[in-house]
């Protein structure tokens, strides 16, 4: 009887109650984070053993009610709604019983096994807070056990009462039905269950800290300036660490060539070996670092509660483009890699403004484009490199801009939804739980490296390396000949030269390639200023840079988007719309340019 | 009565209807935002969202949503109702 040694439980709880953390205390590294069957939301499960026995938990996404009014709400009341968890474990923040208890009551409603694990967490202790445990249990008829979810050591208590089996399915009478109903009842508990020893205050030191993050003078400037550190400190950080990778990577694909070649495999095997598979995927996996760097301020935000600060003091701007707060962090991390910012978009409440958010990220300038604009602007810009670099960012985020506008004109008619967000209180983050975080991210991330970015980068491969013969990536092969084909599509655009179409569908893989298939396609390492010179003009060049700015973005944000649409009519209509904006506006610039006279 | 934009920082207000369509007013309800219920301004400065202490969380509104819920001023000598 094995099924006896195995305990399902699932986890449940308002948002910012640490619900997390409880979870992570539980599980350590034993986690699995997947999504929901046909859903977007992200599933976490794990397990772990207490006194011989197996209890398998899963965390449900933070909810205020079973009457699902977000995606990740919808995911936790069709769970309950056919579940088999043997116990359900609410975790209540003892800061905010009332609100918190709304919840329980529809969760005793559902007639079920239920602990109650009453999180107590230091800033509770600190306002004076303290809970007649006993009161409550018995008032609401299940076990309630006080826990700090960031001690292990008090989880004692919980766990055994998780294995306690004492199966009693709770019930409240006449607690009404309606919010307000439920509301005066529990206050009524509360009132009698808790007990302060000082008047409930914000603490001090938050009220300070809100008044100049969220100040409307001093908020923006105040994320702006935050944000450009992260960068600065993620790309610092990060850059040695990707030399590294290249460096690993390069000796690999040496090793691995020389090691293929003593097996006697043919030319043309390892050549898909190293130059398609361990250049395209490794060139993707090269980004870990940053994204990783990324992830991790990310989640500093988030766990801190300074985030949902953020949310507010950028929602009016964003409100413009029919999305709300919340969207805003989502492109700004898009500067960085359009992967995570796409990701973040998680956090928003409906499909719409996701869908929204996710189809716009892509004109964001990631990090990745920096190379192109180095490479182009240092030879045709010398003199004012930074400001045509600024240029560029800048007509990003207008045709983002124009784009939100655009796609709710077009597809996404309803109105975005109403804005609100609880503005958690201040929390030291705990670093276990960051880690571990940006650790399923980044796992996340190189799996995907390991699926549909590898199948891009054989096609990739395939179409630079045939028909059979041909050189790399040269005029003869499929990439060369599609390059030629698609030449006079640019021609208008200032740069209808073969090379310059083949490395721009080069950059299809990570557009940083760009710069390197410049190097493979005109052989020369030296004399590539030249070439260069040859083949564009400065107008050209900043038309060049215009359309590497705004066209497909890499296979990485498109299996991104593929990902979180779970569709692939979004990744497709990206790569169209892209395209046709990036040729629109590029001709606009290279025509409009040579009206007035530029070249 | 009037909208909540219309209050100030520190006052307490009274609940008295809410208009933001049946999803959300279910949401607000289920918030602690429902009629008859206490709760006070933080922030308004008439400029983004709202900030509002709901039991014991803050909680900011959209600035529209702040239009289409209304209440009414409690005298200040009223302690919040927790």
């Amino acid at each position: 009887m094995e099924k006896k040694n195995q305990l399902n439980i699932c986890l449940i709880g308002n948002p910012n109650v640490g619900k997390s953390t409880l979870f992570n205390s539980l599980t350590g590294a034993r986690q699995h984070v997947g999504n929901w069957p046909g859903k977007t939301v992200e599933k976490k499960e794990g397990s772990f053993v207490h006194k011989g026995k197996t209890i398998k938990i899963v965390d449900l996404p933070g909810s205020y009610s079973l009457y699902p009014y977000t995606e990740e709400e919808s995911v936790v009341s069709d769970f309950l709604s056919n579940d088999r968890s043997d116990t359900i474990v609410q975790i209540v923040d003892a800061q905010n019983l009332v609100r918190n208890l709304y919840l329980t009551t529809q969760l005793i409603d559902l007639k079920k096994p239920l602990i109650l694990a009453l999180n107590m967490n230091q800033s509770a202790e600190k306002q004076g807070i303290s809970v007649n445990v006993v009161l409550l249990s018995e008032v609401l008829g299940i076990p309630v056990i006080p826990i700090d979810s960031r001690n292990k050591k008090s989880l004692i208590g919980l766990l055994d009462e998780i294995i306690a089996d004492r199966k009693k399915t709770p019930s409240l009478k006449n607690i009404g039905f309606l919010p307000s109903e439920r509301y005066r009842y529990i206050k009524d508990l509360v009132n009698k269950a808790i007990f302060r020893n000082k008047k409930p205050t914000v603490t001090g030191l938050e009220e300070k800290i809100d008044r100049i993050v969220t100040n409307k003078y001093l908020g923006i400037p105040i994320f702006l300036v935050i944000m450009l550190v992260v960068f600065q400190v993620s790309f610092s950080l990060s850059a040695p660490l990707e030399n590294m990778l290249e460096r690993i990577l390069n000796l690999l694909a040496v090793d691995v060539d020389s090691f293929l070649r003593r097996l006697g495999a043919s030319k043309l095997f390892i050549s898909l070996i190293t130059e398609g598979i361990v250049s395209g995927v490794g060139g993707v996996l090269t980004f870990v670092p940053v994204i990783g760097f990324l992830y991790f301020f990310i989640s500093v935000f988030e766990d801190s509660g300074y985030m949902a600060r953020v949310a507010y003091v950028m929602d009016f701007l964003m409100m413009k483009l029919g999305l709300h707060g919340k969207a805003f962090i989502s492109l700004i991390l898009g500067f960085g890699c359009n992967v995570p910012g796409i990701i973040a978009t998680k956090t928003l409440e409906n499909e719409r403004d996701r869908l929204l958010a996710i189809l716009i990220n892509p004109f964001v300038s990631c990090a990745a484009r920096l190379p192109i604009y180095v490479l182009f602007t240092g030879i045709f810009f010398a003199d004012n490199q930074g400001w045509v670099i600024f240029s560029l960012y800048v007509m990003g985020i207008i045709v983002a801009i124009l784009s939100g506008l655009l796609f709710q004109r077009l597809f996404v008619k309803k109105e975005a939804s109403p804005f609100f967000i609880e503005l958690p209180p201040y929390r030291l983050p705990s670093l276990t739980g960051i880690v571990l975080h940006v650790w399923t991210r980044v796992w996340l991330f190189i799996k995907r490296a390991g699926t549909l970015i590898l199948a891009f980068s054989v096609i990739i491969w395939v179409l630079a390396s045939f028909p059979a013969g041909v050189e790399y990536g040269s005029e003869k092969s499929y990439f060369g000949l599609i390059g030629q084909t698609l030449t006079p599509f640019f021609r208008p655009l200032g740069f209808g030269n073969w090379k310059s179409t083949t490395a721009l569908m080069f950059g299809l893989v990570a557009k940083e390639v760009v710069v390197s298939a410049f190097g493979t396609l005109y052989k020369a390492g030296s004399s590539l200023e030249a070439a260069l010179r040859h083949d564009f003009t400065p107008l050209a060049a900043y038309s060049f840079m215009v359309f590497a700015l705004l066209y497909i973005p890499c296979i990485a944000v498109l299996a991104a988007i593929k990902k979180e649409t779970n569709s692939w009519k979004w990744p497709l209509f990206t790569v169209v719309y892209t395209t046709f904006v990036a040729w629109i506006v590029s001709f606009f610039i290279y025509q409009g340019g040579k009206l007035l006279g530029f070249s | 009565m009037s909208p909540i934009i219309d209050f100030k920082k520190g006052d307490i207000v009274n609940i008295v209807s809410i208009d933001c369509g049946r999803n959300f007013n279910l949401r607000l309800s289920e918030l602690g935002i429902y009629e008859g219920a206490e709760i006070k301004i933080l922030k308004n400065d008439r400029w983004g969202p709202l900030i509002i202490r709901i039991f014991d969380s803050k909680i900011a509104i959209g600035k529209g949503e702040a239009f289409k819920i209304y209440g009414e001023k409690k005298p200040a000598e009223h302690m919040f109702d927790r």
